[in-house]
């Protein structure tokens, strides 16, 4: 009787749980937040009621840890099947060969000719084949905090670099405040390579010859703008090891007035500043009268080594279909990918009209850094970083750490040329 | 089983009956369990870790491995961030380990005497070691920003500060920063540990020092100290091996900045892995620590062999 | 000290000087860190240097208590306890052995011990990754729970090594002469006396696993078996640091930690001093 009935009741009580189901898939987010994962919860759910048979499993990496995690986590052979891919690491695991390559099937996909030029040129960004279908844009413009600006006499808000750096001056001069949120810690590169390029007049970073340009005159005439922010007392003392909480903390705490950031950023503020406190402009322009604001990208992968690839691009094409692009843009704050989409109202309140005057004008040139480089992370996370706090604490000059800079970067950029 | 020896020693039969068992078997038997999950799970990865400091490892390219004998070793010496921090360990470590000690051993000889509410009193204070070590850390990070924490204002009012800022973003006080939150959360070990010690001194030896009449600081040099001496030097050699590889609170409190100013050997060992992704220069940095961890600790055990037969 | 001698006043009142320096010194930071947990969000920033916020609030302990964090929590809880318990049993049979025997590989061991403690547990991580991974072992509690065990065993053998010592071996020899094997006389008779010693390095190592982070961030993926650590760094966002909600989940967490740590203090301390004289 025993040995019938357990496996009887066994097998009963699995098709009874529907836990069964026949393909499985593991999606891994690394830019993580409680609400993301809501709505990303909502888009899956959606999926796979649409999809019989197919369970989809989200894992959230905290963003701190998410770049070792993941790493490991492939290194080890848990490997997801979709995963949230910031351009940043695009190249790393591109480089690697470990992503599938998507061109087909955007080919094949019912939205595809929706997207933006833009966004397939960001999809082929690192290897110059589709590795990755991007969800939306990130583009830097300038926070700035009007009750501040008002208190400091500062009419009108800076459309130049050196309008930006006397009203920066003039907040500094009002007790306990102070003119720009400077990010010296980790993360703050993009900071660095707008002010040279505005001041350059240029957002190449190579010259034909493949030599970087980030230690030309102009460029390190940027870098030095920074420094004298700093050491002219015009970003808080401590601002020289502050990362993004800490300077979109400083700017809605109304200790700093200026500050440079993503649309994701506006989601924190605005939950925290009354709108009608602050307000967003395209960058400073330069010299040249051109500002090269940065511009970065995410989007989702799929790991070559998946065994489900066309149920992970159906997942990854139902993330990215007009519709949920335009609900989870909304949402997490970037810039969506269909044609078209920036006409939402959503998009059209005073808070966004910096980023759409940037996109509109040609005088905002935007600019993607040079995550293709293999080392790149490394040169934006630890020599950068570390150089630029030297300078900044006035250990180095910019003209020393230009170079250094551009050492590197020329070397980074003929291993590459050497792959093509 | 046979035994070796079948004499019957008076008062210890057992122990003398299988010499064999007792001597070379027995041990093993208690001791088992714990030497298997050591080596499994500490001693074998460890080899391998010591391993890839002769490789060179790229984490995502695992096929790119190759074998580069010492050649980690000597862009170690040549690379001038590892001094860097072998200095700030140095720091690091023995700044907290003095005044963790010296606070721990004042808790303790407080503890030892008598005083009403002393129980709830000793419960409280042991605390900050029940806490986990990342919320510290975080605890102080945000009792060290002057936007919303009391101790850049208070440091300035004691004229420590010219003006209330966050000691964290300068190089040459950050260091400060994780030592005090390190040295909160290490009084505890040292209060329980000296306590104890201190609790085994017999009373009669003070009893009899003050009938002969030995002076406070005289009790506490020939009587105290030389009794608490073993424990001290256990505690304190294994105190100094956690603190200089503990990098948690650095981590959490400065990132290892500004500009490297606070990065020890272990960070330094974490921003290569996993930064940088260079998993054989990282062993090797961890080796380098784990050698000189290693004579630390023989300098230490020589020291207290030659004051024990003093 | 001494009882023969009348404290002066000074002393009295130097004493208990440094017993409220002490108690301030240790519960500061406890009390900020529950008081952020009781302030709204809208107060963190512009009341930041207040010692007490202006208005109180449970709304963050609400929301921990809505999220993901209970499964943390008792995720955290099997994963202590059971390294405690582990690690215990464990390292009294090495402390035991220590105390009591003397035999060849004594002193290795004893090197081998403290050597696991001299390195940045980050260099085996990979090694141990791989180790799980081919055991297909990720993303279990099992997983973790015996590397918190084999992490914890020296310092606990040396707890237990202290503890032993201060039991006298004539006890289990008179035991052996009424003719049980040693452990036997162990169990029944020595066990009894190490309660104290056992309790204490129970607390000990509970303490030390519920606040693990790094192993328990590489080795664990899934939500369902995240322990609290990692699920606290969930809370550190790309956007903002949600720090109310964050500190009340700290808060809780403390908890456990330390109503448990507060209950074994005392073995520890008791435990401690019989073993202390042999050093």
């Amino acid at each position: 009787m025993k040995p019938i009935a357990l496996p009887t009741a066994l097998t009963a009580a699995l098709m009874a749980s529907g836990a069964y189901a026949e393909t499985r898939l593991k999606l891994v987010e690394v830019i993580t937040s409680p609400e993301r994962t809501q709505v990303l919860q909502e888009l899956v759910d959606e999926y796979e009621a649409a999809n019989e048979g197919v369970e989809v499993e989200i894992v959230s990496l905290p963003w701190g840890q998410a770049f070792e995690k993941l790493a490991t986590m492939v290194a080890g052979g848990d490997i997801p099947d979709v995963v949230e891919m910031p351009e940043r690491w695009l190249s790393l695991y591109a480089g690697a060969d470990k992503l599938v390559n998507l061109e087909e099937h955007i080919a094949g996909w019912e939205h595809g000719d929706t997207l933006s030029d833009k966004t397939m040129d960001m999809a082929r960004y690192a290897g110059g084949e589709a590795h990755m279908l991007p969800y939306g844009f990130y583009l830097r413009a300038m926070f700035y905090n009007k009750k501040l600006l008002d208190e400091a006499g500062v009419d009108a808000p800076p459309k130049t670099m050196e309008e930006f750096r006397q009203a920066a001056a003039a907040v500094s001069a009002l007790d306990g405040k102070s003119g720009y949120c400077l990010r010296g810690g980790p993360g703050g590169l993009n900071a660095w390579v707008m002010m040279a390029a505005a001041m350059n007049g240029t957002n190449e970073f190579f010259t034909e010859d493949g030599q970087s340009r980030i230690n030309e005159p102009g460029s390190v005439e940027g870098l030095q703008f920074l420094i004298d922010m700093y050491q002219d007392g015009n970003a808080p003392r401590d601002s020289v090891n502050w990362g993004f909480n800490e300077i979109v903390a400083g700017f809605y705490s109304g200790t700093c007035a200026f500050l440079d950031q993503d649309p994701d950023a506006l989601i924190a503020v605005a939950e925290r500043m009354p709108a009608e406190d602050f307000a967003v402009i395209p960058m400073p322009v330069g010299p040249s009268g051109k500002a090269f604001p940065t511009m970065g990208f995410v989007g989702w992968s799929i790991f070559n080594s998946t065994e489900h690839e066309d149920e992970a691009f159906d997942l990854v094409a139902h993330l990215s279909s007009p519709e949920a692009n335009a609900t989870w843009t909304k949402r997490v704050g970037v810039i969506p990918i269909h044609e078209g989409a920036d006409e939402d109202p959503h998009f059209k309140t005073e808070q966004f009209a910096g980023w759409f005057e940037t996109m509109e004008s040609a005088d905002y040139v935007p600019t993607i850094m040079p995550s293709y480089l293999e080392q790149f992370g490394y040169f934006a996370d630890s020599i950068a970083l570390d150089s630029s706090q030297e300078a900044l604490l006035g250990q180095r000059s910019a003209q020393e750490i230009a170079d250094e800079w551009a050492g590197f970067l020329t070397e980074q950029y003929a291993e590459w040329k050497s792959e093509q | 089983m046979t035994s070796l020896t079948d004499t019957v020693v008076p008062g210890k039969p057992w122990a003398r009956r299988s010499f064999y068992l007792s001597y070379m078997v027995e041990p093993y038997l208690y001791i088992g369990p714990a030497l298997v999950l050591i080596g499994a799970v500490i001693l074998f990865p460890l080899i391998f870790g010591i391993s890839y400091s002769f490789q060179s490892i790229a984490l995502l390219k695992p096929f790119d491995t190759g074998w580069v004998g010492f050649e980690n070793y000597i862009d170690l010496w040549t690379d001038a961030k590892f001094w860097r921090a072998i200095e700030n360990t140095a720091w690091w470590t023995f700044g907290s380990l003095a005044f963790q000690f010296s606070l721990g051993l004042g808790l303790a000889l407080i503890l030892n005497t008598a005083f009403p509410g002393k129980r709830l009193f000793q419960a409280l204070v042991f605390l900050p070691w029940a806490v986990p070590t990342f919320l510290t850390a975080l605890t102080f990070a945000w009792l060290f920003n002057p936007v919303i924490g009391p101790f850049p204002h208070w440091l300035a009012a004691l004229g420590i500060l010219d003006e209330p800022y966050n000691i964290l973003g300068d190089p040459s006080l950050a260091m400060w920063g994780p030592i005090l939150a390190n040295i909160w959360f290490g009084v505890p070990f040292f209060a329980i540990t000296l306590l104890a010690a201190l609790q085994s001194i017999p009373g009669e030896l003070y009893e009899a020092a003050e009938m002969d009449g030995a002076s406070d600081w005289q009790c506490f040099a020939k009587i105290t100290l030389p009794y608490l001496a073993p424990m001290i030097t256990i505690t304190v050699m294994l105190r100094t091996i956690w603190i200089a590889n503990f990098a948690d609170m650095i981590y959490v409190m400065t990132g290892g900045g500004p500009a490297g100013s606070t990065e020890i050997l272990s960070s330094y060992v974490f921003t290569t892995a996993f930064r940088k992704l260079d998993f054989g220069y990282a062993s090797a940095i961890a080796v380098a620590l784990l050698f000189i961890l290693l004579i630390y600790a023989l300098i230490l055990l020589v020291v207290r062999q030659k004051l024990v037969k003093v | 000290m001494s009882t023969l001698t009348q404290p002066s006043a000074l002393r009295t009142t130097g004493k208990y000087a440094a017993i409220g320096f002490y108690l301030l010194f240790a519960l500061f930071p406890i009390y900020w860190l529950v008081k952020i947990a009781l302030t709204p969000d809208a107060l963190i920033y512009s009341e930041g240097t207040r010692m007490i916020p202006s208005a109180l609030t449970l709304e963050n302990f609400a929301a921990v208590l809505q999220s993901d964090f209970l499964s943390y929590f008792a995720n955290s809880l099997v994963v202590s306890l059971g390294a405690a318990a582990g690690t215990t049993l464990v390292a009294a049979g090495a402390g035991y052995c220590f105390s009591r025997f003397r035999f060849a590989g004594k002193k290795v061991i004893i090197a081998l011990l403290l050597i696991t403690q001299m390195f940045p547990l980050l260099m085996i991580i990979a090694p141990i990754y791989k180790i799980v991974a081919s055991l297909g072992l990720l993303n279990s509690l099992v997983s973790l729970i015996v590397v918190y065990t084999a992490f914890n065993i020296p310092f606990a053998t040396f707890l237990m090594q202290s503890f032993f010592d201060g039991i006298p071996e004539d006890l289990e020899e008179a035991a052996m002469m009424d003719g049980c094997t040693r452990f036997q006389a162990l169990r029944k008779v020595v066990f009894p006396l190490t309660l104290p010693g056992l309790g204490a390095t129970l607390g000990f190592v509970f303490t030390a696993a519920w606040s693990e982070l790094l192993f328990a961030l590489m080795l664990i993926s899934k939500n369902d078996t995240m322990t609290f650590p990692v699920g606290l760094l969930t809370f550190v966002s790309k956007f903002s640091v949600d720090w109310g909600q964050m500190m009340a989940a700290g808060t809780l967490a403390l908890i456990p930690s330390c109503l448990f740590f507060i209950f074994i203090q005392r073995y520890l301390v008791q435990g401690l001093t019989s073993g202390a004289v042999k050093g």
